[in-house]
This record gives C-alpha cells, sequence and structure tokens, in this order.
C-alpha cells in the first residue's frame, strides 16, 4: 500500500507538508456566511472546505419524528459530487450516513435541546472539497455554526483525528497520511475533555491509542482557540463601549435583583396589615350602622327641645334690647365653650381613640410583628409600603370610625352641653330680659350660629388632632393624612349636631 | 413500549449497577453465553449462527466473481451487509435500511477489512480484470440485545469456514477462503459511571453509550465506534479498550481457535 510515497514522514520528523507530528493543518473560519440560514460557517482546513448551515430550532416534519420533551437534532453530511479526485455519486452513502449519525450524537451531550420540545434543529454539512479529516472539520464547523445560530450550547465542540503513519502516530492526517497510513482515530470533545464521538480504524496498540488522545487533546486545544477567536471576531463588541453598559447594566441588575426580594417579603406582610385593614373595617362598618341610626334620633329630639324650650321660653321674656346681647353673648360663650370643650373632647376621644385602637391594633400587631419578625433595613421599606397599603385602607377605615366615634361622642357631649349651656344661659339671660319678639330673631342668630360654630370646628378640629398624629409616629404621615381627612369629614359629626337648631333655618333660607 | 420499559427499569438497573450486579446475575465482564454453530447454510459458501443470550445473528458468505476497484486492481472485494429484519424485533420495520444497521454494517465490515483478517491479495483472479467479491450477509434472527458482537463472532466464523468455489468458475480446486485475522469485537456500555460488557436489551436500553472495540490477535485495536449521545471519559476510553481486548481474547481462544485448526 505504501508504494506510491516512499515516506510519508522525512528523517527530521517532517510530515509531506511541512508539519510536524503534534502539528494541525492551518484552519480558517468565516461566520455568517449564508443570509437564509439562521447560522451558518464556512470552514477551511488544509485543503479541506466545508461549508454548514444552521436551521432552526423549527417546526419539526413529518410531525411523527417530534419528541414531545425535546428538539430533535437532524445531522446532514453531504459530500458534492465534485469534492473527491472521482467523482462521488450524489445523495446519502452508507458513508455519509454513518458520519452523520455519529456527528449528531456528538452534538447531543452539548446542545440544549430540552429547551425546545417538537422542535427540530438541522445541521446541514456540504464537503466543497475533501482533503481528509472531513467529519472532523465538519463538526468544528457546526460548532460554530450552531453558536452563531445562537442555540443553546454547554460548550464548544471541538473535533481533531489522529493517525498512524510510518509506524508514527501524527495530528490531523491529510490525505496521502489518510490514504496510505495505517489508522485513522477521529475523536471529537468538549471542551471539558470529554469525548462525544470516537471512530476508529487501522491497526493501534493500546499504548499508540493513549499516545495519540495525547496529540488529539493537544489538537483540540488549538482548534478550540481558533474557535472562540473566531467566535469574539464576530460577536465581540469594543471594549470600551462594553465597559461602561455593563457597569451600568449591573447595577441596574443588582436593584432589579434586590428589588423584588423585599417585595416578596413585604407582600407577606400586607397579607397581615390587609386582615388587620379588615377587622378595622368590619368594626366600623357595625360602628356606622349603629351612628346612622342615632344621629336622625338625635337631630329631631334636639330640635324639638330646643326650638320648643327656646320658643317658649323667649317669647315670653325676651326683648328687643337684649337681643344683641344675647347675640354677642351667645356668640361667646359658645365659642369659647365650644373651643374648649371640642378641643378637650376630641383630644382626649381621638387621643383615647388612636391610643386605643392603633395602639392597640397596630402597636401590638405592627410592633409585634414587623418590629419582630423585620429587621431594620424591612421596617423602612416596609412603612413606606405598609403606609401606602394602610393609606387606602387605613384611609378608609378611619375615616369611618373616626367618624364615628366622634359623631357618637361628640353627639353624646354636644347633647349635654347644648342642653347645659343654652338651657342655662338662656334661661337666665334669656328669662329675663327677653320679650316676646325673639322668635324671628332667634332664628336669624341661629343661622349666625350656624355659621360661626361651623368655622370655629374647623379651625378647632385640626388642632384637637395634632397631639394624636404625633403619638403615632409608627403609623407614620401617611396615616396621618388619614387622620386629617377623617377629621374634616368628622366635622360633620358635630356639624350636623351644631347646625341641629339653626338647621331647619339654613335650608329654610336656601329652599326659599 | 420498550423505550416506557427502559425508563421504568431505568432505577433498578441503575440501583444494580450500583451494587456491582446485573440484571441476570452478571458480573461487568461477563458475556452471557455463546453458542457458536458453523456450516449451518450448505448453499452458502461460508456460513455461521451465533447465539449470545437469546440474540439470533445468521452470517452467510457467498462469493462472486467482478471487476475490481480502480485504486486496488489487485484485490478482491468485500462488502458487507446487516439487516435489521422485522422478524428478529417488534421494533424493526420492513424498509431500507436504518442508520443504526448502516452504522453496525460498517462497524463489522472496518473490523475485518482493517484487521486484514481476509487476504484479498488472494482473492484477485486476474490483476484488473476479475477478482473475488466477498458478500458478508448478516441477517438478524432475534434482538435481545447486544447484535453487534454476535454479528462481529458470526462474521469472522463464516468466513474461517467459506471455500472459494473455485470450480464452480472453473479455476480448480475449491480452497479454504485465505484468512490471516481473527478480529473479535466486544462492546461496553456505559451505565451510570459503570462499564460493562455484552448489554442485554435492557441494558442497551438504559444505557447512554457504547462503545465497540474490535480488536485483533496481536492485541491491538482493529476498528472502534462510540454510538449513543452521552459523552465517555478519556479515562473510561482507556479502560474499555483494555476490557474489550482482555475478552476478546478470550472469546478468540474459545471459539476461533478451533476453527482454525479443524480447517
Amino acid at each position: 500500500m505504501n508504494d506510491k510515497s516512499d515516506k510519508l514522514i522525512t528523517d527530521d520528523g517532517l510530515r509531506l507538508d511541512g508539519r510536524r507530528a503534534d502539528e494541525i493543518r492551518p484552519m480558517k473560519i468565516e461566520i455568517g456566511v449564508l443570509s437564509r440560514a439562521d447560522g451558518s460557517c464556512y470552514l477551511e482546513w488544509g485543503r479541506n472546505k466545508i461549508l454548514v448551515g444552521v436551521f432552526g430550532p423549527r417546526e419539526a416534519h413529518p410531525r411523527r419524528s417530534q419528541r414531545a420533551d425535546s428538539a430533535v437534532i437532524r445531522y446532514k453530511y453531504n459530500m458534492a459530487s465534485f469534492s473527491v479526485e472521482d467523482r462521488a455519486r450524489p445523495g446519502p452513502s452508507r458513508r455519509s450516513i454513518e458520519i452523520s449519525k455519529v456527528s449528531r450524537e456528538a452534538f447531543e451531550p452539548v446542545i440544549m435541546a430540552e429547551l425546545f420540545p417538537k422542535t427540530a434543529i438541522d445541521i446541514f454539512v456540504e464537503v466543497l472539497q475533501a482533503d481528509a479529516g472531513t467529519r472532523t472539520a465538519a463538526i468544528n464547523a457546526s460548532s460554530i455554526a450552531l453558536a452563531d445560530a445562537g442555540i443553546p450550547m454547554k460548550g464548544l465542540i471541538t473535533a481533531c483525528a489522529f493517525g498512524k503513519v510510518d509506524g508514527q502516530v501524527v495530528l490531523d492526517l491529510n490525505k496521502e497520511e489518510d490514504n496510505y497510513g495505517e489508522a485513522d482515530f477521529p475523536v471529537a470533545m468538549t471542551q471539558d475533555g470529554e469525548i462525544t464521538l470516537v471512530q476508529m480504524d487501522g491497526h493501534l496498540t493500546p499504548e499508540e491509542i493513549k499516545k495519540g488522545m495525547e496529540l488529539v487533546k493537544k489538537g483540540c486545544k488549538e482548534i478550540l482557540a481558533i474557535q472562540q477567536a473566531a467566535l469574539r471576531k464576530r460577536f465581540e463588541t469594543p471594549v470600551e463601549e462594553v465597559s461602561e453598559e455593563k457597569v451600568i447594566e449591573k447595577e441596574a441588575k443588582k436593584e432589579e435583583l434586590s428589588a423584588p426580594k423585599t417585595a416578596i417579603i413585604v407582600e407577606e406582610e400586607h397579607e397581615e396589615a390587609r386582615e388587620i385593614g379588615a377587622e378595622i373595617s368590619e368594626e366600623s362598618a357595625e360602628a356606622s350602622i349603629i351612628a346612622s341610626e342615632v344621629i336622625p334620633d338625635f337631630e329631631e329630639d334636639l330640635e324639638e327641645e330646643l326650638e320648643e324650650e327656646l320658643e317658649e321660653e323667649l317669647e315670653e321674656e325676651l326683648g328687643e334690647e337684649l337681643e344683641e346681647e344675647f347675640e354677642e353673648e351667645l356668640e361667646e360663650e359658645l365659642e369659647e365653650e365650644f373651643e374648649e370643650e371640642l378641643e378637650k373632647e376630641l383630644e382626649e376621644e381621638l387621643e383615647k381613640e388612636f391610643e386605643e385602637e392603633l395602639e392597640e391594633e397596630f402597636e401590638e400587631e405592627l410592633e409585634k410583628e414587623f418590629e419582630e419578625e423585620l429587621e431594620e433595613e424591612l421596617e423602612e421599606e416596609l412603612e413606606e409600603e405598609l403606609e401606602e397599603d394602610l393609606e387606602e385602607e387605613l384611609e378608609e377605615d378611619l375615616e369611618e370610625e373616626l367618624e364615628e366615634d366622634l359623631e357618637e361622642e361628640l353627639e353624646e357631649d354636644l347633647e349635654e352641653e347644648l342642653e347645659e349651656d343654652l338651657e342655662e344661659e338662656l334661661e337666665k339671660d334669656l328669662e329675663e330680659e327677653l320679650e316676646e319678639d325673639l322668635e324671628e330673631e332667634l332664628e336669624e342668630e341661629e343661622a349666625e350660629l350656624e355659621e360661626t360654630l361651623s368655622l370655629e370646628k374647623e379651625n378647632i378640629e385640626p388642632e384637637a388632632e395634632a397631639e394624636p398624629e404625633v403619638e403615632e409616629e409608627e403609623i407614620s404621615t401617611e396615616t396621618a393624612e388619614a387622620e386629617e381627612e377623617g377629621e374634616e369629614e368628622k366635622s360633620e359629626g358635630p356639624w350636623k349636631v351644631v347646625k341641629d337648631p339653626s338647621e331647619a333655618g339654613t335650608r329654610g333660607e336656601k329652599d326659599e | 413500549m420498550s423505550e416506557i420499559i427502559a425508563t421504568l427499569k431505568k432505577d433498578y438497573i441503575y440501583n444494580l449497577m450500583v451494587k456491582e450486579k446485573r440484571q441476570d446475575g452478571r458480573g461487568f465482564k461477563d458475556f452471557r453465553d455463546i453458542k457458536l454453530e458453523t456450516n449451518v447454510i450448505s448453499k452458502a459458501e461460508g456460513s455461521a449462527k451465533v447465539t449470545l443470550g437469546n440474540t439470533q445473528v445468521l452470517v452467510g458468505v457467498k462469493l462472486q466473481t467482478g471487476t475490481p476497484f480502480p485504486d486496488s486492481q489487485d484485490e478482491g472485494v468485500i462488502i458487507t451487509n446487516l439487516e435489521l429484519n422485522p422478524i428478529a424485533s417488534p421494533e424493526f420495520e420492513p424498509g431500507p435500511p436504518r442508520e443504526e444497521a448502516i452504522e453496525m454494517s460498517r462497524v463489522v465490515d472496518r473490523g475485518i477489512r482493517e484487521s486484514g483478517a481476509i487476504d484479498i491479495k488472494k482473492l484477485c483472479i486476474t490483476v484488473g480484470e476479475s477478482v473475488w467479491i466477498v458478500f458478508i450477509d448478516v441477517h438478524i434472527l432475534n434482538d435481545d440485545g447486544n447484535i453487534i458482537d454476535a454479528s462481529c463472532l458470526a462474521a469472522i466464523a463464516a468466513l474461517m469456514t467459506t471455500m472459494v468455489p473455485n470450480e464452480q468458475q472453473g479455476l480448480g480446486e475449491n480452497v479454504p477462503l485465505a484468512m490471516k485475522e481473527m478480529p473479535v469485537g466486544v462492546t461496553v456500555a456505559k451505565i451510570g459511571s459503570k462499564l460493562m460488557l455484552d448489554p442485554s436489551l435492557d441494558e442497551e436500553a438504559v444505557c447512554e453509550t457504547k462503545l465497540t472495540i474490535v480488536s485483533s490477535s496481536d492485541g491491538s485495536v482493529a476498528g472502534m465506534q462510540k454510538m449513543g449521545s452521552a459523552p465517555l471519559a478519556e479515562e473510561e476510553l482507556f479502560e474499555a479498550i483494555d476490557m474489550a481486548i482482555e475478552k476478546a481474547e478470550e472469546i478468540r481462544a474459545l471459539y476461533l481457535e478451533g476453527l482454525a485448526k479443524s480447517e
């Protein structure tokens, strides 16, 4: 067999193409040479010219070839009829079918086919010119084309063959060495050196195989460097731009990463907070029902009583002159009293209520749960977020509660006060001085009172609730807002009550 | 169906593997019982039937005259064909050979060709005009795992008992086919982290990768093929080669050397 060439390796250890035993032929890689393919690679290795196109993941046809749990990898090795000395018969040969099978199996360990069930990843290899080692050249090119196609892979596959020529183990056989050599041993391996393809024919001892494997590992390392360099050249963006962008991206990623974590924890706490809110809202709902029942009756009663009393007594005793005094006195007294009393009462009530309800509920639950469970960092975040959530819920709940509570208590207090004060003062002052004509004027006075009182209360109430707000530091500014809003609406409670004597007047005026 | 069974049996076989055991009680380096019969088909120039456990393979060798390849004018031609007949397994279907069949036939062919088992120079009748073409047809009759080792053994046994039909062509007396080597193929299956010989059908279904190593009587390797998708570590490759060579020598001594002497 060796008669056609005397020696494949010269005495000084050089091969016919000038290489040493452990050297590979020069390799050239071009990426993205086919516009219609998802990934492509043109590779020249010595005189081998290989073109690879990768398509997919795409729908697998025929359908029965689909796999429910992963993509089907299809590898078609095809030799052009003009690629070899004697024209090759076009179409698949037994050799090309076998090479296709083992090459496909060489890629199966690294292609993450499980990410694309029911699809096919097609690797089409065209050997345009063959000069020994076409299957390894095709695998090297396919690895690049797969990367170009963006197919997720655990790493690149690198292939290289060793053989035996003139009794010597050499790396990467060329055509002469393949034809007249004694063995051919193609190997494909992962970047970690795991063997994914092994074929062999010829005559090799186990020792020669071990020696050859060392050469193959060296060859594959060199080829891997060429592959990586080609990929970098194609896909790497300039370093300067990258560094800045990467820093920003990293920071952004960090933020993204840190934010969701706390958000998840906070959400859990929110649920608890919502439960509390739900309890509160239930209570307030009950209270509002009670309040709604109480207020109309009370208003009516008050109106009736006051009107009757005032009318009767005033009619008899009040005089014109006293009207002015009465007005002044009433205004002053009521102002003072209302101010004082409202302030006190509101303060007390709000303090109590807030302290009791909020402190109990929030301090117990929030403090225990939040303070104990949550760390300091989370507290801030939680508070912020809780505030937001609580805002909504608490605003509603607090408004309702405050309304109710204030209504109830103010009603009671005002009832008493009004009754007492008005009775006493009116009785004392008015009884002595009032005359017959006061009816009309009283109505006017009452109307005026309404206005003044309403104004006063608006002024008074915020002051009254300033203290509770300060005390509820934990509940934060937003609960305070809720309180404020609540107070504004609370004013409706006393408003109604205070209105009562005069309400008829105002309404009458408008209606009239 | 077989895939489902394999999935269910996978744990079982894995657990056995961990305990250094196999389904049928063999050691990792044990073959199932081999039974070799030669000259089972009188119409063929050479034939052999191998039963390996329940796996049955029949090889018939036919010789015809033909023209040599242009690049080897003075050499006979070897054509190996392996068919996965539907009779052998419910998994096999009629039709053109699947890639597994093509791969196996090429591995069997490679072992015989590359080891130089047949002295092909002696198959030349007239240089450049007429040579003997040796058709090695491997028939799988029953697939119970490791068809390839059974086929390798049956093929070499059939070749060793082949008579060249010179009388038929008016070329003188029939002579035995000139043999130079006795290649034996041994398949090493990798299951988990263990290597074992002669995988049964279930073990083949479970194993991720197989390595068939055809070795010659001088302890060298003539052909090798990795089949299956799992990678193989370098040490495993060397271990498999050593296991295969050792086992091949054993099989050669037990079954083939007797055939050579009987000629």
